[in-house]
């Protein structure tokens, strides 16, 4: 690592220096800059300047201009319009995969790494035997067999999502269930719940942090591989994924309404795949000054 | 020197394999078996999850109740579950996968052709991928911090997060249209024209893949530089390239076998995004159009080639891994 500000030269410095503002590097900042207006766009679909499902012939494949930031498509949709509509649908399918691998993640790590024995053994083979299975070809197999559904689809890349993050959690949990402070929490005599809410899950939540945005990640390029082999969103929705494929014939004429999804998708998984590394950076330099 | 006693020591041993490694082997084997058993019943079961039932999976959504009874009586759907999947197994074991319900060709004929083109772009990627992948976290491992290593690391970010229909639709675009280099779609006419319509679908592969590679190379490569026998072998003097066959590849190797297999697997389903952006007529496409289609017998036939591919991918990494790093074989013996 370079330049890490050392903890001996800053407290030699006025106290001031103390409260400055935290040094961001200048991708992250814009990295979490769009994270915020993805955000908003999901929130506030309301924002398009233009219906996004509105057709106009007459304006069919046009390049960027005054009155269509981004061009529009083979129906004359306006494309600007069309990715912030597609914000909700592309935010939401990765966000619950990765608030329900790092929730469902902790409670099996912390049943496997705090318990032991038994629970820990079936639930380590569990992990073991679904470690090597691909979850985005499992999720093409059953939606394909079943017909698919958003829920379904969910389920599965949650379950397969799974392995990889209880056992590095586990391995968190296991590092810290026998420090003394825990021991004397359970000579104290405190209810398991209360030995593993208030003492235990508290100093896992770095690792939580990491998985969350690791998850999400792997999450936007999962649902929108699925989006664009047309097994995700109807047609016609505007959906990134779906985007991309639905306008691929017309990159011969105009590669705008192809390449616009395209890139909105890379900049989200980027975003959060920044964020995720600077808490990480952050978390692992504390540690390490402590 | 422990070095150059090391081998010594271990040929002395009589020959045979160990009973601890000759178990491992043998449970591994039908550990493998057992779980292509499981999926086989799984993938018999995709007919009877389907919507409708699994007359309306063999003939469609348009078929009359005549031609439902008919289905009934040919695939015995109206005998024991069990029974069922015994004439299932027992024809799978014969090679016969069924017949497509749209294109009414046998499922292992549709196969074989699709593997024609997916095979040799599988391997291909394959090599280009590993390759280059443990090349450039070779050289970014050594020169950790400089600015090749903070571009490589920037770059394997970026490719983590970039899916392969993306990487695929951008190169279609700029070096198929823009720049008119190779043919963008299709898979030409043989020979020559083939390998030119192969390039542009097998960069996008290997780089989707490349991210994985580089990155996991890097890290390991690393770990072992900044071992004592790292720095030892360089306090020695000995040379550059005996220390990286000798000591950093050595060491590495039950990562890299891993990694290639993993690669594999991901090299898979990425295929069926490329095969896509592409129009290439290999198994990924096969998948997805029988999907759209609702075509149950491609389905499971492709499922099944798809779970033997994981499972026996794994099973050689697992016994390769025993075969390259004695220090595994010795831990099964004293388990025991």
């Amino acid at each position: 690592m370079t330049a890490v500000p050392h903890s001996t030269s800053t407290s030699n410095r006025s106290r001031a220096a103390r409260f400055r503002v935290p040094r961001i590097p200048v991708l992250t900042a814009l990295a979490g800059l769009f994270l915020l207006a993805v955000a908003a766009c999901a929130i506030f679909p309301g924002l398009a300047p233009a219906d996004p499902g509105a057709i106009d012939a007459a304006v069919s494949l046009e390049g960027p201009s005054g009155e269509h930031l981004l061009g529009t498509d083979q129906l004359g949709r306006d494309m600007f319009s069309r990715i912030i509509a597609g914000a909700r649908t592309s935010l939401l399918g990765p966000l619950l995969l990765a608030i329900g691998v790092t929730v469902i993640g902790t409670l099996l790590a912390v049943a496997a790494g705090y318990f032991g024995g038994r629970t820990d053994t079936v639930i380590s083979r569990l992990v073991d035997l679904l470690y090597s299975v691909p979850a985005l070809l499992v999720a093409i197999v059953v939606a394909g067999v079943t017909g698919g559904g958003f829920g379904i689809t969910l389920a599965v890349l949650i379950v397969f999502g799974l392995p990889l993050h209880v056992r590095n959690l586990r391995a968190a949990v296991m590092e810290r269930a026998h420090l003394p402070y825990m021991e004397a929490a359970v000579t104290l005599g405190l209810p398991t719940w209360r030995v593993v809410l208030t003492h235990l899950v508290p100093t896992i939540v770095p690792n939580m942090v990491a998985t969350f945005f690791l998850v999400f990640t792997y999450g936007v390029v999962e649902f929108s591989s699925l989006s664009f082999l047309g097994l995700g969103s109807p047609p016609g929705a505007p959906d990134w994924g779906r985007m991309v494929s639905d306008n691929r014939a017309t990159i011969f004429t105009n590669v705008w309404p192809a390449v616009v999804p395209a890139v909105a998708i890379v900049l989200l998984a980027v975003s959060t795949n920044l964020i995720g590394e600077y808490l990480q950076r952050k978390h692992d330099q504390a540690r390490r000054q402590r | 020197m422990t070095t150059t006693q090391a081998p010594a020591a271990t040929r002395k041993r009589p020959g045979g394999i160990p009973p601890g490694l000759l178990r491992y082997v043998l449970l591994r084997i039908s550990a493998a078996i057992v779980v292509m058993l499981v999926v086989s019943f799984v993938v018999f079961l995709f007919v009877h999850a389907a919507p409708g039932g699994p007359e309306y999976a063999i003939a469609g959504k348009l078929a009359t109740e005549e031609q439902l009874a008919n289905i009934r009586q040919i695939y015995g759907f109206d005998r024991p579950l069990l029974e069922q999947y015994w004439t299932y197994l027992g024809q799978l074991l014969h090679g016969e996968l069924g017949e497509s319900v749209i294109q009414r060709r046998p499922v292992a004929a549709l196969l074989g052709e699709a593997a024609q083109v997916t095979v040799p772009l599988l391997l291909f990627t394959w090599v280009i991928a590993l390759v280059a992948g443990v090349a450039i976290g070779i050289v970014t491992a050594y020169r950790a911090g400089s600015r090749i290593d903070r571009f490589a690391l920037g770059m394997t970010t970026l490719g983590a997060s970039t899916p392969a229909f993306v990487v695929g639709t951008v190169f279609a675009w700029f070096f198929g249209v823009e720049l008119g280099w190779f043919p963008a779609l299709g898979i030409g006419d043989g020979g020559l024209d083939t390998i030119a319509h192969l390039v542009l679908p097998a960069t996008t592969m290997a780089i989707a893949v490349l991210a994985i590679t580089t990155r996991i190379s890097r890290v390991r490569i690393g770990q072992i530089l900044a071992e004592d026998q790292a720095l030892f072998a360089r306090a020695r003097g000995l040379g550059r390239w005996w220390t990286l066959r000798n000591v950093v590849l050595r060491n590495a190797g039950v990562q890299l076998i891993t990694l290639s297999g993993t690669i594999v697997v991901s090299l898979f389903t990425g295929l069926i995004l490329v095969e896509r952006v592409f129009n290439l007529p290999g198994i990924g496409s096969l998948m997805v159009e029988a999907i759209h289609d609702q075509d149950m017998p491609v389905i499971q036939g492709v499922t099944l080639c798809a779970a033997l591919l994981v499972v026996v991918v794994n099973l050689v990494v697992d016994l390769l891994c025993m075969l390259v790093d004695p220090r595994l074989r010795v831990r099964l013996e004293s388990a025991r």
